[in-house]
């Protein structure tokens, strides 16, 4: 028994030091965004989306989460935060903030994976709807990034901030703020995170610095299927779904994920059509989550500071 | 005699150890920092000035002692608390004569992003150098106040407590004035008291709440925080419309040398709000209903406006004046008169 609870303690240590167990490698994810086919250039009035809208950009501020790689069994791996302990079992271990004004958050870094060959990436944007809880996190960045509990609670999914000539051709506000919704009554609340997945071809090895380039392809959150016209919708979009639907439906190609140039020799674009068309190419599949209503009220608003609550007690 | 050669080291090292009594060594005791489940969990304490009990003591004096000053004379500003008074939420609670307002000193512990309207100071330490020596607050010399120190006979051994020695530095001042400032922590306000299930808010103050909280409503919570983030303050920088045109050259760009952040200030906690006027970067406001008026109806666009301001070519978020007093009624809810009456905080 004692040597059994030695070989447990042995075990954990090694999971739980920074160094990696045999046949597990390093990865980390790297975020980078692209508009208009160039590298994201912030407050540079110099972006036009489908619409013909002209904008900027000043940030962005987003979660994704329950990031995923799949083996050539079929087998799926998630990736938790580099400096996560045993036992793995809070949210906020595979949770991740990336923020377009602070450069440490846009990489990754991922506890050690099994080595070997993954063909499929997967991830929630934004955060389900049993990881979007109020009072995940009590620290900044992340706690700025809160949805009031009377708007459904948890948090922004996205913050994307900038402004944009109107049809007056005058520079205003632009905010796309993503996470849960509500319908025009606010009666309801509707989950608006989705899943998005595509194919790739990696290999993690166990000695080389691993790495996965993921870009966000701005402009395509505004065209396909839904054109986003910012003199339609404008601003201020936390308490409007029909804009948020637009969105999500649109989140279907806003991502692309590749195997980074500088540590491989070869390059492992998702799935690679025919065509060649770049916007296509990557054909992520999104697994929209079936809206969820709640009934809006005080009552509701309640039990949501309830659960914040609970969720501050377990944590403390 | 094998037994011997075993207890002799031991011997050795209790011999070692052992001190008379009046040279015990240093060994403050840590100070712990009151907070609720819900604040941040990391604080922002340097590595070279954690929080003692004894410190923070000293800090507390120092913060009153007009002996501060490094003269002769209780005219004039001596000491932090001539200007940081506690019933305003440690800051002065009028105009100051100088071109900004102050900020009130409260749950510093967990701002993370400079100290000052534009966040140019990096530490409260730093901050303590400051105002000891700046023209327009205490003017002192530092080598006076030490020495002025050093020939009292209170603070030597309330140092050699606090820092292990008697011997007084303007560092070690600075160090203590820090720790008692992060001592400061605000959190048993009414809305604290809601977020914990202690209290219930009134319908006015739901609903003001209510408005606080959304875009559709007064939208103060992206840069003021609320249930999420009950500091009431992201602790970032915006330009929120109080102008079209800029002069100051002060604001956050003189720090980050970025011209979009012309206009730009620190969002102040709202925490104790009420008792915290006069308001703005350059205390233009004296009420809060003048305040409230300027979001609903005054804002002004400029080429550096933060994109959070998406009302501002409405010229605000245009509340009926039944919203406005919703509004007014939850800050007030803010007011913790547990932090303005704490004894612990008060002059020793």
């Amino acid at each position: 028994m004692k040597n059994r609870s030695l070989i447990l303690l042995a075990f954990a240590a090694i999971f739980s030091s920074c160094t990696k167990p045999a046949g597990y490698g390093e990865l980390c994810v790297k975020i980078d965004y692209s508009v208009n086919g160039k590298a994201l250039v912030t407050d540079s009035l110099c972006y036009t989306n489908a619409a013909e809208n002209t904008f900027l950009i000043t940030e962005i501020q987003w979660f994704l989460s329950r990031i995923e790689l799949q083996d050539e069994r079929g087998d799926w791996f998630r990736l938790n935060h580099k400096d996560v302990k045993l036992p793995m079992a809070h949210t906020t271990d595979w949770v991740f903030y990336v923020d377009s004004n602070l450069p440490e958050s846009q990489t990754l870094e991922a506890a050690p994976l099994p080595v070997g060959r993954y063909k499929a990436l997967r991830f929630t944007f934004g955060l389900n709807e049993a990881d979007n809880q109020s009072g995940l996190f009590s620290n900044p960045p992340e706690a700025n990034m809160f949805w009031p509990e009377p708007l459904g609670g948890g948090y922004h999914y996205m913050k994307l901030n900038g402004k944009y000539l109107d049809e007056d051709g005058q520079l205003v506000p632009l905010n796309v703020h993503l996470g849960i919704g509500q319908n025009e009554d606010h009666s309801q609340f509707y989950q608006n995170y989705f899943t998005v997945e595509m194919p790739i071809d990696f290999t993690l090895t166990e000695n080389a610095k691993n790495q996965l380039d993921l870009t966000m392809i701005v402009d395509n959150w505004f065209r396909n299927p839904n054109l986003y016209d910012f003199n339609e919708w404008g601003s201020a979009i936390m308490q409007n779904q029909a804009a948020q639907q637009l969105l999500k439906e649109n989140g279907n190609d806003v991502f692309m994920c590749k195997q980074s140039i500088e540590n491989q020799d070869s390059i492992a674009m998702n799935n690679e059509e025919e065509n060649g068309n770049p916007l296509e190419m990557f054909n992520n599949t999104m697994q929209k989550a079936a809206p969820k209503p709640h009934f809006w009220s005080w009552d509701s608003v309640k039990q949501r500071l309830g659960l914040f609550k609970e969720n501050c007690k377990n944590r403390s | 005699m094998k037994r011997i050669w075993g207890i002799l080291p031991l011997l050795l090292l209790c011999l070692l150890s052992c001190h008379p009594e009046h040279e015990k060594p240093y060994q403050p005791k840590p100070y712990e920092l009151p907070k609720p489940s819900y604040f941040p969990s990391l604080t922002n304490i340097p590595a070279d000035n954690p929080m003692t009990e004894e410190g923070v003591a000293l800090g507390r004096k120092l913060f009153y002692d007009p002996r501060l000053a490094g003269r002769d004379t209780k005219a004039g500003i001596t000491c932090c608390a001539s200007c940081h008074h506690q019933a305003n939420s440690f800051e002065f609670g009028a105009p100051t004569g100088t071109h900004h307002a102050m900020l009130p000193l409260v749950n510093l512990a967990w701002n993370t992003t400079g100290l000052g309207w534009n966040g140019g100071v990096n530490t409260l330490e730093d901050m303590v150098l400051a105002a000891v020596t700046s023209p327009v607050e205490i003017d002192a010399d530092t080598l006076q106040v030490v020495r002025f120190l050093q020939a009292t006979n209170d603070y030597p051994p309330l140092f050699e407590k606090a820092f292990g020695s008697r011997d007084i530095t303007f560092f070690n001042i600075e160090r203590a004035i820090a720790q008692f400032v992060r001592s400061l922590v605000s959190s048993d306000s009414k809305f604290d008291r809601y977020l914990r299930g202690e209290a219930q808010l009134t319908q006015d103050e739901l609903q003001g709440y209510l408005l606080f909280v959304t875009e559709d409503g007064a939208d103060c919570f992206h840069c003021h925080g609320g249930g999420g983030n009950a500091l009431m303050t992201t602790h970032l920088f915006y330009n929120n419309g109080l102008d079209a045109n800029f002069n100051d050259p002060e604001d956050r760009s003189a720090i980050t040398g970025n011209p979009n952040d012309r206009g730009a200030y620190k969002a102040p906690t709202l925490r104790n709000v009420a008792v915290s006027a006069p308001y703005m970067h350059d205390g233009r406001f004296q009420t809060l209903d003048e305040v409230i008026d300027f979001y609903s109806d005054s804002v002004k666009n400029s080429a550096t406006i933060s994109p959070l301001m998406h009302h501002v070519m409405q010229g605000g978020v245009r509340l009926t004046a039944q919203e406005k007093s919703q509004l007014k009624a939850f800050l007030l809810t803010l007011t913790d008169e547990t932090f303005l009456n704490n004894p612990n905080y008060a002059a020793p």
